[in-house]
This record gives C-alpha cells, sequence and structure tokens, in this order.
C-alpha cells in the first residue's frame, strides 16, 4: 500500500462524514438528551455513615477557619500538657498506606480505614518527622487566622532548613488534614494553578466577576482557593474535559464553546487538586454532563481514573475530589480505525504502556463499565495508541471541526 | 621456511605442535613483552602449587625476578660488546632535524627561565631551572628503562618434583602427556611452563636450568636444556646428579626472557595477591631484583592456615558431555573387551543395570552386550554418541572437584584486605552439559584497597582472572544483577570487595586467551548470582546491626536537635491562643480544665520551660533505650550470662574471718 493511497483514502472517509454533520441543533440533540437524564437521575448522594461497612472509616470534610482553628488548638493545648507533665508529646496520624485504603463500591470511591500511626517526638524514626509536623500546625494556625491562602511552595520555604525536601512538608501537610478531618484546602494551603478553564461559563472569585468567553485562547487559570469560586452560571450543556493543552488551544482559539455551547477544561496531564475540585464543583452546581477526551492510551485512562476515582495519595479527601459521572467521549481505541487514523499517526504500544494497560483492567472502575472494558481490551488486543493530536493529520481543524462534532452527534460515548 | 622452488610454492608442509604456539602465542596469554613477562611467572606458579598439592604438602614457593640488562645478557650469551661503525644507521641516532628541533626546545627554556629570572627573582629562576634539569634526566633514565629489558625469572617451589629421566620430555615437549580422564586443572591450555620455554628460547636463545629432586632422592638434577621448535623435541645441553644433602624435593625452573616489568608491575603484584587470597595455604616469597637497588622489590605473603583442599581427583568423562571424537578415542584406548565393561568403565555414572538398557536401545544396530568395543562399525559409534546425548543420566556428583573451601576463602580475603565485614557461602554442586560444577563466593565490605564501589575478584579453578573482566559472567552479576541496596549496601560509595570462585573440570572459558568466563550459560549465571545473593543476606543482618549501634551512638544527638523547633511552634501557638479567645467547642472545655493559657498569659509558662521538659523527657527515653539496647545486645552476645559458683555449706569447707572491703565482703576458704 503507497502513502498516496492512504491518504487519499482517509480523505474520502473525511468528506464522506463531513456531509454527515447536520446544523448545530441537529448535533446537540443527543447531548440534550443525556443532560436532561442526568438531571432526572440525581438521586441524592449518600454518605459513608448510611452504609453499614465493616470497617470503621475515616474522611474528611471542608472545614472553616474557626472550626480548623479549634481542632490545631485543641491539639496544640493537649501537646502542651503532655510535656510539661514531662511525657514528652506524640501525634496520632491516620495512614495513608495501601493498606489502609478501602473501595467503597457502593459510593464507588476509596475511602481510608481506622489504622493510626503513632508519631511520638522521642524516638529516633519519628523526631524529625514529628518536628515538621508540628511546625506546619504552627504555620497553618497562623494562615487560619490571619485567613490567607499561602501555596504549597511557600509553605515549604517558610522553614527550609527544617523541611529540607518540598516532598516532606507536602506529605505532613496531608497527614494533617487527616489528623485534623478536614481538607487540604481548609488548611488555607493550596497548590500552584494548573488547570485552565474556557467557555461558557461566568463566576465570582473573590468579588471579581469572570467571564470565561472572554478569557481569550489561553483560557482563565483555575482558581487554586476553590472556596473563593462563587455564583457560577452558565448555559452550557456540556463540560469538555481534556487531557492535553494543545488540544485544549485548539478548541478555544477554534471558539469550540460558541458553536457547541460548553466548558473546556484541562489540567494538562495528571489533574491536581484545584482542577478536581473545580470540576466537581462545575458539576454539582451546573448538573450537565462531563465528556472526556483523552489520548488513547493507558495514561489517558489513569488520568480518566484520578478525575472519577481519585489519587492512591488523597485518597481520604477522594469523596470532595472526585466526580464519578464521566463520560469516555474519545480518543478511543476503536476510534483508531473508524476514523481511519493513518499508520504514521499510530504508536506501537511500550511493554510498560501493556503492563499499565493489562493492571487496569483488573480497577473496579474500569470493569464497572462493559464497553470501557472492550475498548481496553482492543487496545491490548491492537498493541496501538494514538494521542489527540494524532487527528491533526486530516487538518489542524480537524478536531474541532469534524471530530468533535461528529462525535456529539452520534451520542458515541461511553 | 626454505623457499620452494620454481612452481613449487604449495609445497605441503607439516608444523609441530611446538612450532604452532610459537606462531600463536596469544592465545595462551603471550601478546606483548609485558604480558609475557606476566604469563611466564603466571605459569610457573600455578605448576609450583599443582606439583605441591599433588602431594599433599604446602607450598612454598619461591618467586625471583632478576633484571638483566642487554650487556650482561651479551656476556651470558658469549657475545663481545659491539662497537658501532656507522652510526647513522641505528635507531637511536639523533638526525640533523631532530638536532635542531632539541636546540630550538632548549633556546626557548632557556628564555623563559630568564623572563621568570627577571620578574621573581634569582631563587625562582634556579627551582625553576633544577626542575627542569631533573625532568630532562628523568627524561633520559626513564627512556630505556621503560623499554621492554630482559629478566631472568626463576622459580622455586617444594613440591613433588620430576625423576631425572623424564625431564627431558617433560619440559622439552609441547602437549606431551596429556591426561587421560577429566580432571579439575589450574592451567587453561595444559601447556604449563613450555610456553614460556618457547618464549625464551624465541627472545633469547639462551637454555634454560631445571633443578629437580624427588622426596627421599639422594641427589638433585641438573638439566640444561632447551626445545627444538621445528622438531618439538627437547635438546639437553648438559645433565649432571648433584648430591641433596639436604633432602630437598621440588623443582626449580630458571629462565631468562624477553619482558617489561614497568609496565606490568602492577598486574603481576594484583595476580600474586589474588593467588594468595585463593590459596592461603601457600607461601609465596617474591623478589625483584633490579640493576638499580633502589627499585628492587621484596614482598611475602604468609601462610594463614595449614589445612588444605584436597587435590582434585581424576574422574571419568560423563555421557552427556562428550562429543563424538572423544567417543572414538575411548574406545581406541579402552582395555574392555565387551560393550558393557566399556560403557561402565569410561563413562561417569553408568551402572551394570544402566549399561544393559543402552545396550537394550543399540540391539538394532546389531550390537549386543559382549561385543568388543573395538569391532563397532563407524555408523554404530555415531548411533552410540547419539544415544548417549539422548539418555538422561544422573548429574556428576561433583566429588571429584576441589573448591578452595569457604574457610580458605575466608581466610584469603581477611588476610590479604582486612575488610570489616566479610561474608562467604559455598554452593552446591551444579551441572552444566555434563561437567560438574562449585561456585564460592565472599562478599566484603570495608578493608584497605579497595575502591568505593564494587570490586569483583574474579577466580577460575582457583587461579584469578585479571583481564577482560568487563563481560565476565561475575563481573556482569556482581554489577547488574543483584540488587545492592535491598541488602543495605550502597554500590557506588561503600568499598564492596565480591570474590568468587568456580570451579569445574570445564571452565566455559571465551576470548582469545582464555581470559573470562561467558556469561550466557545460564546454569552458571545462576549459580553465580545465588552465591552471590548467599553471602549479601549475611551481611544485611550485620549491616542492620552495625547501623543499630551507630543509631544507638547518635540518638540523643539526633533527638535533642530538635527540641526548639517543636518547642519554638508550640509556644508560638499557644502565645496566640492566649491572646485570643476559643473559637470551639473543643478548646473551650479543654481550657476550663487547666489554666495553661493564663500561665502563658503571665508568663510562667515560657518557651525555655517547654524546650527544658523536652530535653528531660528525651534523656530518659534515651537512657531507657540504650539500656534496652544493651539488654537485648548483651543476651545476644552471652555477656549478660555470668558464671555462678555456689559454696558449699557442709562441714568439709572452712571459711576464714569475713574481710570487708568496699564493694563486697569476702571469706577465704580454708
Amino acid at each position: 500500500m503507497s502513502k498516496a493511497g492512504t491518504s487519499k483514502r482517509a480523505g474520502e472517509d473525511i468528506n464522506k462524514q463531513q456531509k454527515k454533520i447536520k446544523n448545530i441543533d441537529e448535533v446537540l440533540k443527543l447531548v440534550k438528551k443525556l443532560a436532561e437524564q442526568g438531571r432526572k437521575n440525581t438521586t441524592a448522594e449518600r454518605s459513608l455513615a448510611e452504609l453499614d461497612l465493616a470497617h470503621s472509616v475515616r474522611e474528611v470534610v471542608d472545614k472553616d477557619a474557626d472550626a480548623v482553628l479549634d481542632e490545631i488548638e485543641t491539639t496544640m493545648l493537649e501537646v502542651a500538657q503532655s510535656i510539661l507533665a514531662g511525657n514528652g508529646y506524640s501525634f496520632d496520624i491516620p495512614s495513608r498506606a495501601k493498606g489502609n485504603q478501602l473501595y467503597v463500591p457502593e459510593l464507588d470511591r476509596i475511602v481510608l480505614k481506622d489504622t493510626v500511626s503513632k508519631r511520638p517526638f522521642a524516638s529516633s524514626q519519628a523526631c524529625r518527622k514529628t518536628a515538621i509536623t508540628t511546625r506546619i500546625l504552627g504555620l497553618v494556625h497562623e494562615l487560619c487566622n490571619k485567613q490567607i491562602n499561602v501555596t504549597k511552595r511557600d509553605l515549604f520555604y517558610t522553614d527550609v532548613k527544617l523541611f529540607e525536601d518540598q516532598r516532606e512538608s507536602d506529605a505532613v501537610l496531608d497527614d494533617l488534614s487527616c489528623m485534623l478531618g478536614c481538607t487540604r484546602s481548609s488548611l488555607h494551603v493550596v497548590a500552584s494553578e494548573k488547570g485552565v478553564v474556557v467557555g461558557r461559563l461566568t463566576f465570582t472569585e473573590d468579588g471579581d466577576h469572570i467571564d470565561c468567553r472572554r478569557m481569550g485562547v489561553g483560557g482563565k487559570a483555575i482558581p487554586p482557593n476553590i472556596s473563593k469560586v462563587s455564583n457560577i452560571a452558565s448555559d452550557a450543556l456540556f463540560i469538555l474535559l481534556v487531557e492535553k493543552d494543545a488540544a485544549f488551544m485548539r478548541l478555544a482559539e477554534d471558539r469550540f464553546y460558541n458553536d457547541y455551547p460548553s466548558i473546556i477544561i484541562t489540567a494538562k496531564g495528571q489533574p491536581d487538586v484545584a482542577t478536581r475540585l473545580f470540576l466537581r464543583k462545575l458539576k454539582l452546581s451546573l448538573k450537565i454532563p462531563v465528556l472526556a477526551l483523552v489520548d488513547s492510551d493507558p495514561y489517558g485512562l489513569k488520568i480518566l481514573s484520578v478525575y472519577m476515582k481519585g489519587s492512591m495519595n488523597m485518597s481520604y479527601d477522594s469523596s470532595n475530589l472526585t466526580t464519578p459521572d464521566i463520560k469516555w467521549l474519545g480518543v478511543r481505541p476503536s476510534d483508531l480505525d473508524r476514523f481511519n487514523i493513518p499508520a504514521q499517526c499510530r504508536l506501537a504500544m511500550t511493554d510498560e504502556d501493556l503492563k499499565t494497560g493489562r493492571k487496569l483492567l483488573e480497577e473496579d472502575f474500569i470493569k464497572a463499565n462493559p464497553a470501557w472494558v472492550a475498548e481496553l481490551e482492543l487496545m491490548l488486543k491492537k498493541k496501538e495508541k494514538a494521542e489527540i493530536q494524532a487527528l491533526s493529520s486530516f487538518g489542524f481543524q480537524y478536531l474541532s471541526q469534524v471530530y468533535l462534532p461528529l462525535k456529539l452527534q452520534e451520542g458515541d460515548w461511553i | 621456511m626454505s623457499k620452494a622452488g620454481k612452481g613449487g610454492s604449495d609445497k605441503l608442509q607439516q608444523k609441530s605442535p611446538a612450532e604452532f604456539f610459537a606462531e600463536n602465542k596469544n592465545i595462551a596469554g603471550f601478546d606483548n613483552p609485558g604480558k609475557c613477562l606476566y604469563t611466564t611467572v603466571r605459569e610457573l606458579v600455578e605448576n609450583a602449587l599443582d606439583s605441591a598439592e599433588s602431594i599433599s604438602v604446602l607450598p612454598l614457593v619461591e618467586i625471583t625476578i632478576e633484571e638483566v640488562s642487554r650487556a650482561r645478557l651479551n656476556t651470558l650469551r658469549g657475545l663481545g660488546d659491539h662497537a658501532r661503525v656507522d652510526e647513522q644507521l641505528y635507531h637511536d641516532y639523533e638526525s640533523e632535524d631532530a638536532r635542531k628541533k632539541r636546540l630550538a626546545k632548549e633556546a626557548k627554556e632557556k628564555q623563559r627561565l630568564e623572563k621568570l629570572a627577571a620578574s621573581k627573582g634569582e631563587a625562582a629562576a634556579a627551582a625553576a631551572a633544577a626542575d627542569a634539569a631533573r625532568k630532562a634526566a628523568d627524561g633520559k633514565k626513564a627512556g630505556p628503562a621503560r623499554g621492554t629489558l630482559f629478566y631472568k625469572v626463576t622459580v622455586k617451589d617444594n613440591g613433588c618434583g620430576m625423576s631425572h629421566a623424564d625431564i627431558p620430555n617433560m619440559l622439552g615437549r609441547v602437549l606431551s602427556g596429556t591426561k587421560y580422564g577429566v580432571k579439575q586443572t589450574r592451567g587453561k591450555f595444559g601447556l604449563g611452563a613450555k610456553m614460556a620455554l618457547i618464549w625464551s628460547k624465541m627472545t633469547t636463545g639462551l637454555p634454560f636450568s631445571i633443578s629437580s629432586a624427588l622426596r627421599k632422592q639422594d641427589f638433585r638434577s641438573q638439566y640444561e636444556l632447551d626445545i627444538d621448535i621445528h622438531k618439538n623435541a627437547p635438546n639437553v645441553h648438559s645433565a649432571a646428579k648433584l648430591p641433596n644433602a639436604d633432602g630437598w624435593h621440588g623443582a626449580c625452573l630458571s629462565l631468562t626472557i624477553e619482558g617489561n616489568w614497568s609496565s606490568y608491575r602492577a598486574k603481576l603484584l594484583k595476580y600474586l595477591r589474588q593467588i594468595a587470597v585463593i590459596t592461603p595455604y601457600a607461601q609465596f616469597s617474591f623478589q625483584y631484583i633490579a640493576e638499580d637497588p633502589k627499585s628492587s622489590l621484596k614482598l611475602t605473603f604468609r601462610r594463614r592456615t595449614d589445612v588444605m583442599p584436597p587435590p582434585p581427583k581424576i574422574t571419568k568423562h560423563h555421557p552427556s558431555s562428550v562429543d563424538l571424537e572423544l567417543v572414538k578415542r575411548l574406545i581406541t584406548e579402552t582395555k574392555a573387551t565387551s560393550l558393557s565393561a566399556f560403557l561402565t568403565r569410561e563413562f561417569d555414572q553408568v551402572s551394570k543395570a544402566l549399561s544393559g538398557r543402552l545396550i537394550g536401545e543399540l540391539r538394532s544396530g546389531g550390537v549386543n552386550a559382549s561385543t568388543d568395543p573395538k569391532q563397532l562399525s563407524s555408523q554404530q559409534v555415531v548411533r552410540l554418541h547419539q544415544l548417549l546425548h539422548e539418555v538422561r543420566f544422573a548429574d556428576p556428583s561433583g566429588s571429584h572437584l576441589s573448591p578452595a573451601g569457604e574457610y580458605n576463602l575466608r581466610l584469603g580475603v581477611m588476610k590479604e584486605l582486612q575488610p570489616e565485614l566479610i561474608a562467604t557461602h559455598a554452593g552446591d554442586v551444579r551441572v552444566f552439559e555434563g561437567h560438574a560444577f562449585i561456585v564460592e563466593a565472599a562478599v566484603s565490605l570495608g578493608g584497605r584497597e579497595l575502591r568505593p564501589g564494587i570490586n569483583v575478584y574474579r577466580f577460575a579453578n582457583r587461579i584469578p582472572l585479571l583481564f577482560e573482566g568487563g563481560s565476565d559472567v561475575i563481573t556482569r552479576t556482581a554489577t547488574k544483577r543483584i540488587n545492592w541496596g535491598s541488602y543495605k549496601i550502597n554500590q557506588s560509595s561503600d568499598r564492596v570487595g565480591v570474590f568468587v570462585s568456580i570451579v569445574s573440570t570445564k571452565i566455559p572459558f571465551k576470548g582469545a586467551g582464555k581470559e573470562y568466563i561467558g556469561d550466557d550459560v545460564e546454569e552458571m549465571v545462576s549459580a553465580v548470582k545465588a552465591a552471590i545473593q548467599q553471602c549479601c543476606a549475611q551481611l544485611r543482618v550485620k549491616i542492620a546491626k552495625a547501623l543499630a549501634l551507630r543509631e544507638q551512638q547518635q540518638r540523643r544527638r539526633n533527638l535533642t536537635k530538635y527540641i526548639p523547633d517543636a518547642a519554638g511552634a508550640i509556644f508560638t501557638v499557644l502565645a496566640a491562643m492566649a491572646g485570643s479567645d476559643p473559637r470551639g467547642p473543643k478548646r473551650r472545655r479543654l481550657q476550663d480544665s487547666s489554666n495553661l493559657l493564663q500561665q502563658v498569659a503571665r508568663k510562667e509558662v515560657v518557651q525555655a520551660m517547654l524546650e527544658k521538659k523536652l530535653a528531660e523527657h528525651v534523656e530518659r527515653i534515651d537512657t531507657d533505650m540504650a539500656l534496652e539496647f544493651q539488654v537485648a545486645q548483651g543476651l545476644a552476645g552471652g555477656a549478660a550470662k555470668q558464671q555462678l559458683w555456689l559454696a558449699p555449706l557442709c562441714d568439709k569447707t572452712h571459711y576464714g574471718a569475713e574481710l570487708h572491703a568496699n564493694a563486697c565482703v569476702v571469706r577465704l576458704l580454708h
């Protein structure tokens, strides 16, 4: 088969498909239906307390500054008393290890079991960690008192000599959220912004009115402090979750959201806490479907899983971070042949990819959806992967002008 | 070789084995003068060890290398001093161009010195001039010394010696006396010292001298001989029987060869050290006598044990390991008159019953148990060979092998490298292609003369392998297949010594000089890996203990280090709390039951107080833990146990008056 032949045939395909795209209202018919369904199906979310679990489990909730202060001050007071009584002191830190994590199928999320590890000051193994914990507790107390937010990096730099490595202060921060029973954002510590949003969305951030239609092609950075976001309003029909910056830029520049009322979000790869919080907040307040556009490789699915199930590291906070109901729009392994993606845009999967893929097949959130299992099995069978950019082989605007409309029109999501 | 006449250039020529080796001397490790010196010493030393071990005598090997200048060599050869007639004919003649260059360089140097003198004064210039002069002198001196020279190598042992009549044939004929059967041997080609003799003949042309005596022999044989390379036959110059008053037995070989001491000095010493590691029951004394007494050298590697591994035994061929040619050879050499007897007598692991079953398989080819093996047709021999490879035989037992032994390996490493920690392991007998092999390993940590990182020492059939280590199975396994981190060993900063000794009837050598063991023999890879891992597992326990001890010593410092940080953070929060009202119910409840915050507000509780209390607590914990550690250590080490005597109180014993001391009261027994 010559190269010219391939591209010619692919060209015919595009033409054929292009004819099929109907007017915008027709295209969005199925999306509207999905949105309605979603609104109807919103059964009251079940909480952990309603389930009769064999283990006692721990979850964290959003707390306001006063509640957090109360927790910290109580802890510190107890610590000081213990020291003055001559007993040294120790913290009870809930274990975040994998062995202490529990998947709750009824809620479709991971929670922590009740294993707690002591962190005594007078122990050579724990001494340093205890000192760091104490220090960060003090810093968070100050933040809550002053009602200001800092980034994890800021926090690290307040006492570099003691923390030595940002990973240490970050880990202790997670420990503290578990210990105090509040989310990380309640500690007034945020991750630096990474996610971007663009589209038919308006909200108020710390008193400023934000209109995401007027954010240029770069989009609006998702605010790290979600509690300052309010008055969310939108006439969008769906949220489009994009894995990568490049695809996001294409859609933003083409003003995809003007033709197809939507909100486009990307976290540029692995989603950070802020993006996940933001997506969850949008989904809860707007009640519109979330469609995902990720690479057709195991890594794309992994990213989806973080949005839906939460990461292992932050499992204690999964109830506040996850958006369980996400539809996989593309690029799906079956799309590669359906859209005739040329061979030079497909990549062979490495051994590492195959291993990750096989592991994903074992995961509950994949197994829960037979259509996903079928797609993943197809990927592993063909041993081929492709990025969203593979669609650019039919022209740079193919993604926004042909691929997505066609997918929406056919209701081709699973 | 004589040129053939016209048209007869393709005359068939035959080469003697000696000629073949003379032309391909690199395969036996004789690549360049430096390596030749090394290999010569090596071959002679290994012969000496073999000889002493064969009669179960603790080896004592004396090695002497004596520098021989060209002038002395010429007198030895009977050549007079030669005065050059035409200077320009020679290598070292300084041509006109070279002289111009040299003069220009000297002028430049002079200019530089003058400049220096102008800027820094006389003293500096004088020093620089002296420096330059020394450099020039060095260059001149190094010139001839760095090049190849001639050396007289003498190796004396206390082995079995050779009988007077056999000496010419044993030393003067290459490939003579090949051993029958299979045996673990030190040498790699069975050439022994003969290659060295050929090398000496090729470079200096001087004959070599041997003196030797058997045990309880009242005379010493003294020979001067060399090899007729073309005929592969000994050429005896002189033979004599000298009195042997002190009852010495063994052999003393002395030969003069071309070599290069300066470039192979390090290798030679490394070899001697390593052979001393693997044979701690031998004593080596090494002496290097230079023309200039300042660069002479004397070393002794002491014997540290009297325990000697049993000499390797000759065993029969394992049926899985034979090739067709070997089967044919065995048939021609056997004394057995029936096939059944031939199979049981010539092969390992073939019992009478098994030979019957084997012959049963051959019956269709028209043979039976009483067939004379010498009457087998070539087809029948081929079938027999095939059968031997198809049948599953029991593995060779390995009892014929002679490993160095864990004890000796450990001792050797300890005496030569003095490591801080060492672990050894001897693997079981394993088999590849019908050849039994045993892998022994030692892993050491710390010690002198080791570079940080993994230092690999390789031994095959109890001789050190020094060259081409990169692709060796031992090197690759030690550096690539062992996860050192999991044994608490840092691969790049700890001084790790890995010693692996493999013994077998057939070592799967690779490379032209048989300098390394192939990495492609799976059985060997897994055996080496397992042996090293065993050592590491032993070490891990010791390392963990050492770490615990260090932790013990540093604990208090580590604990007190963070007291200011912690106390500071706590007090800051307390101070802030003292100045504000409770925000929630929890604190309110707690605050009601204590007046701590009021104390803070009244400055009755300050940061220093928290620090003091914490320090006291840490100290108490530290003491507790130290005590606990000591008890655990004591119980493990047996130090906590004390002998107890019960004093009899019957009327047979009488005690004196009580003697009061500060610590105790003593009553002496009468």
